[in-house]
């Protein structure tokens, strides 16, 4: 008979404001196998932790279910916590009661602990069910591939490499180098983009263990975390199959192109900030610039704020000043953002030394007209209260940076995430940064999210400290929930064969009976045999058909006894 | 009827004897005695049931064309190999027709029988599509409460090959003691059958209940044939269940239901 | 008469559709109360007895929620579950059960308004059909 003790957790007032986490605990107390039911304030701290393991010990639990959170945040806190106090991991059961329960039925206290109270009866109607797992282990290919060569890219490969580590690096133009291949200097402290570029480069290039794929492209991924295959192929159509442990995406971002905002494209004169830097690194200093900030950025449909256009546009006003001291430098923003103490510094700068800051509002955009051989742009300045009018030759768009085009072809091929504006999703934005939910793949630079130069960097440095963990380890632990076949209630049909995605599965005979069986390294545990299976007899480990169906049948037998 | 016709060693055949007709498995040297083809039986069940002990020899079998189309179910599993069979081919005569509202009575090589036309719909089933859902789920819920979980409907099926492993024994998804069984039992069946029932009708004759189980197979199969254009008994395409959504009439991000 | 409030069983596969939901929490958008989530690893995972099982004992709705096609963790798991879930329909709306009981969507780990809406819906939805009739039944 399984001893099973459930804790509901407070975590603090996130749970507790909706929920009667008191009325939840005792009703569990009522529950087929439940030897104790208690309540804790923060379940995953020390002393909630320690509480658990107390009650373990003192009942001789032998299953273990926390109500609190996400699974996917702290589920293997609770299993190690389990494991501590003697109870096999696998034997412990999550249920969801704060973001599937207490955030989004806050208005509902009572109709929110009815469902919490269900949720548990079908927690431990499946715990009871549970079968100790023990975990097998997979050897880590000690090679990382890095997809993208800006900047982020550089930094996670000189990382990787400088500890040893074998990487390939995958770009898709002929030079190293990203977008900062275009822009000369980067503020605030107008370092040059080359001397940093060739630093990295050389230093990377000093290792034997760098390989560059330049020109190329990753046209194929297959495997799981320490056994990756990625194909990568070049412009010539030559592809090679390198075996990694770790891939990193640092494939960035590009400057969107305006689609006729503000006269660009019919009005000459008028030019993205990339190309401003293209000019300014050639010698071309315009005489006079208005910049227009959040042009595209901050609308509805692309509500984000790009982060380092505000401090581009005014370490450009700055070179312009500095070229020119007599240039007449503008910048139209919609809030500036020049956030920690060097850019705001730099700002204060930039308007000492004469560049003009002026606030227009979405709702009286700045008019632009070709008026003679030059522009006029007429701005209603909010803080002036008052409409302002100048002639100039050129006008500097700062646009937003977006996903590169082909951002979902790399998503599906890594079957990573993105978000609903094309970036790439994290596992989890404050507990897990820089990696994806599928473990050995991780994300750095302005394919997460635009950033500055700096954070890219510390992103890429980062993400190969991460890599290079499966990678140190040598091992990476397979989670129990392959499946199995039972032989006895097996005939052989081949519907598993034909279901599984990743042709795992085999009939093959054993003493004259023919049957089904899973390679166990090469199941993911996605169960899709078990579907397919009419006998019953492919299960997955963790998510039996016994299991489900006394989830199912306590939800029922719950439920219906409510609404009596 | 002589064994020489078919070069066969064995012969399956229904056949009079006793005052009754039953299926009989004749050896080649045995006398054939006086075989029957008007009384409606699943061969090819007695069939799957005989083949394992026979290791090798060809059988000749009468089929109707529901039958071959049973066999060519079990030939893609591997359950049988079709090289070993011999189809002696069987045309339905009206009454039996009627009874089973046959669509295609005649199977591809006709040795037996003349060919007869096909019945062209089924009126219970045309009467059930006409009523509401409410309506539908008090005639099947009336039917269904007959059954007492005899188990005949599936012993008796060609293509329910799972004998003793039938997963409707089991205790998790119909509960035990449980006579009658829920609905869960007879629309579990109806999924497993989908993408293999041939519609020979022997579940109906077999229920001692009388429940229109041919009817609800009727029904079944045209909807997959709605949904995937897919009709079991094919020789080589694989159940649409089985396969992924390329080239199949669901492909699209919108199949959702 | 009180105003009925369906019980309802969701199948969130771990990847999308229950990170999905979990954003949605975490972005503390509200939703009606009625709907119980198990978590299973791929929507390709969930078999069509269960969802027999559950209507045949007096759930009101079951949901199937995973990965948009072609990003499904496990490749083409998804494809199997849409080719499923259909066929489930038919056969619930040949024995008379609405279909509209059983719902199968794609809900993407971001989508976290998606699953909002959907959850909603289905509720509003089963509301309108009112309770399982297989509730009433004694078999």
């Amino acid at each position: 008979m399984p001893r099973i003790g459930v804790f509901i957790c407070h975590c603090g007032h996130n749970i507790a404001s909706t929920v009667d986490v008191e009325k939840v605990a005792e009703f569990a107390k009522t529950l087929p196998n439940v030897v104790v039911a208690a309540h804790n304030m923060y379940s995953c701290s020390e002393e909630g932790l320690g509480a658990i393991r107390k009650s373990i010990e003192e009942n001789k639990l032998d299953r273990v279910i926390v109500a609190a959170c996400t699974p996917r945040t702290h589920e293997p806190l609770f299993r190690r916590n389990c494991e501590r106090a003697g109870v096999n991991k696998y034997l412990f059961e999550f249920v969801n009661i704060r973001e599937h329960v207490s955030w989004i039925h806050a208005k509902e206290p009572e109709a929110a602990t009815e469902k919490a109270k269900m949720l548990v009866a079908m927690g431990v109607a499946k715990a009871a069910l549970l079968e100790p797992q023990e975990e097998s282990e997979s050897s880590v290919i000690p090679v990382a591939v890095v997809i993208g060569g800006g900047i982020s890219g550089l930094a996670a490969m000189s990382a990787l490499v400088s500890q040893g580590i074998e990487t390939h690096l995958i770009e898709k133009e002929k030079q190293l180098g990203g977008i900062l291949k275009d822009i000369a200097v980067i503020g605030p402290e107008m370092k040059s983009t080359k001397e940093l570029l060739d630093k990295m480069i050389k230093e990377i290039k000093c290792s034997p263990k760098a390989h560059f794929h330049l020109s190329s492209r990753m046209t194929d991924m297959q495997g799981f975390v320490g056994n990756f295959e990625v194909t990568i192929t070049g412009d010539d159509k030559c592809s090679v199959k390198v075996k990694a442990g770790a891939i990193i995406v640092a494939t960035g971002g590009r400057e969107w192109t305006p689609k006729g905002e503000f006269g660009f494209g019919k009005i000459p004169g008028i030019i993205t900030q990339l190309e401003l830097e293209k000019r300014l690194a050639k010698g071309d200093v315009p005489d006079n610039a208005v910049f227009i900030q959040c042009v595209g950025s901050r609308i509805p449909g692309r509500d984000f704020c790009s982060r380092f256009c505000c401090n581009a546009s005014i370490k450009n006003a700055l070179r312009i000043i500095e070229a020119k001291p007599n240039a007449q430098v503008t910048i139209l923003h919609r809030d500036i953002m020049s956030y920690g103490t060097t850019a705001e510094r730099v700002y204060r700068d930039a308007a000492e030394k004469g560049v003009r800051f002026m606030r227009y509002g979405l709702d009286s955009l700045p008019k632009i007209e070709k008026r003679g051989d030059g522009l006029s742009v007429e701005v209603f300045d909010e803080t002036l209260d008052d409409v302002i009018g100048m002639s100039i030759d050129t006008i500097v768009l700062a646009v937003p940076m977006v996903p590169i085009e082909n951002v979902k072809d790399v998503a599906t091929q890594l079957k990573v995430p993105v978000d609903k504006l094309g970036f790439f999703l994290e596992a989890h934005v404050k507990l897990r940064p820089i990696e994806f939910a599928t473990e050995g793949i991780f994300i750095c630079g302005t394919a997460r999210w635009p950033s500055q130069v700096s954070e890219c960097i510390a992103q890429g440095l980062g993400a190969a400290a991460k890599a290079s963990i499966p990678i140190r380890k040598g091992k990476v632990v397979i989670e129990p929930i392959t499946s199995s076949c039972n032989i006895e209630k097996c005939i052989a049909c081949g519907n598993c064969v034909a279901a599984c995605p990743y042709q795992a599965i085999e009939i093959v005979e054993t003493d004259g009976k023919r049957h089904a069986f899973v390679t166990e390294a090469k199941c993911k545990g996605c169960g899709n045999c078990v579907a397919a299976c009419n006998n019953d007899a492919m299960q997955q480990k963790g998510f039996t058909t016994t299991q489900l169906s006394a989830m199912i049948d306590a939800l029922v037998k719950n439920a219906m006894e409510a609404s009596q | 009827m002589a064994f020489d016709d078919y070069k066969a060693d064995y012969l399956l055949v229904m056949r009079a004897e006793h005052g009754s007709v039953a299926p009989a498995f004749i050896s080649k040297g045995e006398e054939i005695g006086d075989v029957r083809f008007d009384i409606p039986y699943q061969l090819i069940t007695v069939l799957s049931r005989i083949y394992p002990q026979i290791p090798k020899g060809k059988i000749a079998v009468v089929v109707r064309k529901c039958d071959e189309l049973a066999l060519n179910e079990l030939f893609k599993r591997g359950i049988i190999d079709g090289k070993r069979i011999f189809k002696i081919g069987l045309a339905c005569d009206e009454n039996i027709i009627d009874k089973c509202r046959c669509p295609d009575p005649v199977p591809s090589k006709v040795d037996i029988g003349e060919p007869k036309k096909g019945v062209a719909e089924d009126a219970t089933v045309t009467r059930l599509r006409k009523m509401s859902p409410d309506e539908r789920l008090k005639f099947w819920v009336r039917q269904f409460r007959k059954c007492n979980k005899c188990f005949g409907c599936t012993i008796t099926c060609p293509v329910c090959f799972c004998e003793n492993q039938c997963v409707l024994g089991e205790r998790t998804l119909v509960a035990e003691k449980s006579i009658p069984p829920g609905l869960a039992f007879h629309l579990v069946r109806s999924f497993h059958m989908a993408d293999k029932c041939i519609e020979c009708g022997e579940c109906e004759r077999a229920c001692p209940a009388e429940i229109p189980l041919l009817t609800f197979r009727k029904m079944v199969h045209a909807d997959m044939k709605e949904l995937y254009g897919f009709t079991p008994g094919d020789e080589k395409t694989v159940s649409p269940l089985l396969t992924t959504l390329e080239g199949e009439p669901l492909e699209d991000e919108k199949n959702v239901c | 008469m009180t105003e009925f409030n369906p019980t309802i069983l969701a199948f969130c596969c771990n990847w999308c559709s229950y990170a999905g939901a979990d954003l949605a929490g975490v972005s503390r958008l509200q939703m009606p109360p009625n709907v119980h989530v198990i978590r299973v690893m791929c929507s390709a995972s969930v078999k069509p007895e269960y969802v027999f099982k559950a209507l045949s004992e007096g759930i009101d709705g079951v949901l199937v929620l995973g990965c948009h096609i072609g990003d499904c963790h496990y490749l083409t798991g998804n494809h199997r579950t849409a080719k499923r879930f259909p066929l489930a329909q038919k056969i619930l709306n040949d024995v008379g059960i609405d279909e509209r009981r059983l719902k199968l969507d794609w809900v993407s780990a971001a989508e976290g308004e998606k699953f909002q809406t959907v959850i909603t819906e289905f509720v509003s939805q089963i509301k309108q059909l009112g309770p399982n009739p297989l509730r009433e039944v004694k078999f």
